[in-house]
């Protein structure tokens, strides 16, 4: 390798050190300046425990109906071409170029029970987004969509449409193709989108704040406490939370990996 | 028999307009021409994968023209050959059976048997990433005969093998077809295949079927193999 091939790799290297220096560091300094008394007092309070239930129960109900919905939109993304296929792919991608402050609003005036026909439409069948467990969920589904519909939609189009032609040449109909080579040869696209969306509404405050700050979930709570309490005690929290999403994380690529 | 009455098909670069074609039941039949002729495009017409403007498609005498490709008993095996890449070499082969509802000892039966006449028994357990193209070939070739299908549909199915392997799969070709006595339609660029294989040789350039030539006609003509050739490339593409 020259000279000048050399110092521009090594220079490359740092820069690439450098960003990932960025994301690591505050992970490693939490972790290292936390007070693991208040994190052990935490896990024996009833306020974080069902924080915490509420938080993952809403991203696993959020990721679950973004499953069910999701995946046949994929579908019809990656395999037909169609007028207005362009606007609904933007449309997709929205919530990602929305501040969260301001997707909490417009659900709020879209779905809330006192602001609008849908949301009245909503609560006569049992469903209150304000304050309430499925504000939550609206909120996550709607801030992790983008997540998993476009990772599955690549996966399907990684495909080779000719697998489905097959299929059906020797018998199978659509929806048992679907089933039978669509989703086997996606799965792991599946997974990780899923993954993605999963943490995406773990991850998500500022909509929540908006539409439903009870039943709390873990980052309202930190939030609470930053406020009320001290850096210490948020900081306790913080570490909970980033444990337990690491281990799920890590388990569920690795579930994902040996499949 | 299959059978293309005026079929009008047009994506912009291919178009086939009033495209008329009849391939006999057992009939093993050529399709040659250049890239881009539309030759893939007209077994996928065949199978259903894609739908004519106009026209109408037979399938022994009944018509096919709007029924999807589940429907119609036709099989292709493309280039690539397809292999579902999360299936064993097994599974691959009864994947059609069991669309099919075959009882389970039925279609270990079949599978077997179909195994063994393309010599591929030790392959049943192996995953299709683990195979050679040869093995590929006749996997595809096992999948697509194990379901007794009304024509099988070749999609230049030596394109991708190595000299040695193409002699091998056209001797093969023809062994399963003198055996099986199934209808084929096959493309392919090469005339010594064609030769080797075809009882009818067609070719094909922009949509349009130029000469329809028969093989047995051919060679009565012109015995001497040395000659062959030029003269039907002379007679194809005049």
């Amino acid at each position: 390798m020259k000279i000048g091939e050399r110092l521009l790799m090594y220079f490359f290297i740092s820069l690439g050190l450098l960003v990932v220096g960025f994301i690591i560091m505050p992970l490693i300094f939490v972790y290292l300046t936390t007070n693991y008394l208040i994190v052990l007092k935490c896990l024996f309070m009833n306020e974080v425990l069902s924080a915490f239930f509420v938080t993952f129960l809403a991203a696993s109900f959020s990721t679950l109906i973004l499953l069910l919905l999701g995946i046949p939109l994929a579908y019809i993304l990656a395999r037909k071409d169609f007028k207005g296929k362009n606007i609904i792919e933007s449309i997709i991608d929205l919530p990602l170029a929305i501040p969260h402050v301001i997707v909490g609003i417009i659900l709020l005036i879209t779905y809330g029970s006192s602001y609008s026909v849908i949301g009245k439409f909503l609560q006569s069948i049992g469903i209150t987004i304000e304050d309430s467990f499925w504000g939550i969920v609206f909120a996550m589904t709607y801030v992790s969509a983008p997540l998993l519909i476009n990772t599955i939609k690549e996966g399907i189009k990684s495909i080779d449409p000719m697998m489905e032609n097959i299929s059906r040449c020797l018998g199978a109909g659509p929806f048992t193709t679907f089933i039978k080579v669509v989703l086997p040869l996606t799965a792991r696209y599946i997974v990780t989108g899923a993954l993605l969306s999963w943490a995406r509404a773990v991850s998500e405050v500022g909509s929540i704040l908006i539409l439903a700050y009870y039943p709390k979930t873990v980052n309202v709570l930190i939030i609470e406490w930053f406020h009320s309490y001290s850096i210490e005690y948020s900081k306790a929290l913080t570490v909970l939370l980033l444990s337990l999403c690491l281990i799920i994380f890590m388990l569920l690529r690795l579930g994902g990996k040996r499949k | 028999m299959i059978e293309l009455r005026n079929v009008y098909f047009d994506i912009g670069n291919i178009r086939f307009e009033n495209l008329s074609l009849k391939v006999k039941n057992g009939e093993y039949f050529i399709l040659m021409g250049p890239s881009g002729a539309g030759k893939t495009l007209l077994l996928y017409l065949i199978t259903g994968i894609v739908k004519p403007h106009k026209g109408k498609i037979f399938i022994d005498e009944i018509d096919v023209t709007n029924k999807s490709p589940e429907e119609r008993n036709i099989i292709i095996v493309p280039q690539t050959f397809t292999l579902f890449p999360h299936l064993t070499v097994y599974e691959n082969i009864a994947y059609g059976l069991h669309i099919r509802k075959v009882p389970k000892k039925e279609i270990t039966k079949r599978v077997l048997s179909i195994a063994r006449i393309l010599e591929i028994e030790h392959l049943l357990n192996r995953m299709p990433d683990t195979l050679s193209e040869g093995e590929k070939q006749r996997v595809a070739l096992a999948r697509a005969l194990v379901i007794e299908p009304k024509a099988i549909l070749l999609d230049e199915p030596t394109a991708s093998l190595d000299f040695k392997t193409k002699v091998k799969a056209i001797q093969l070709l023809k062994k399963l077809h003198r055996e099986l006595k199934f209808t084929a339609i096959h493309v392919t660029h090469d005339i010594l295949e064609a030769l080797e294989l075809g009882d009818r040789i067609a070719y094909m350039e922009k949509g349009r079927l130029i000469k329809i030539i028969e093989k047995r006609k051919l060679l009565s003509e012109f015995p001497l193999l040395h000659n062959l050739l030029n003269v039907i490339y002379n007679k194809l593409t005049s």
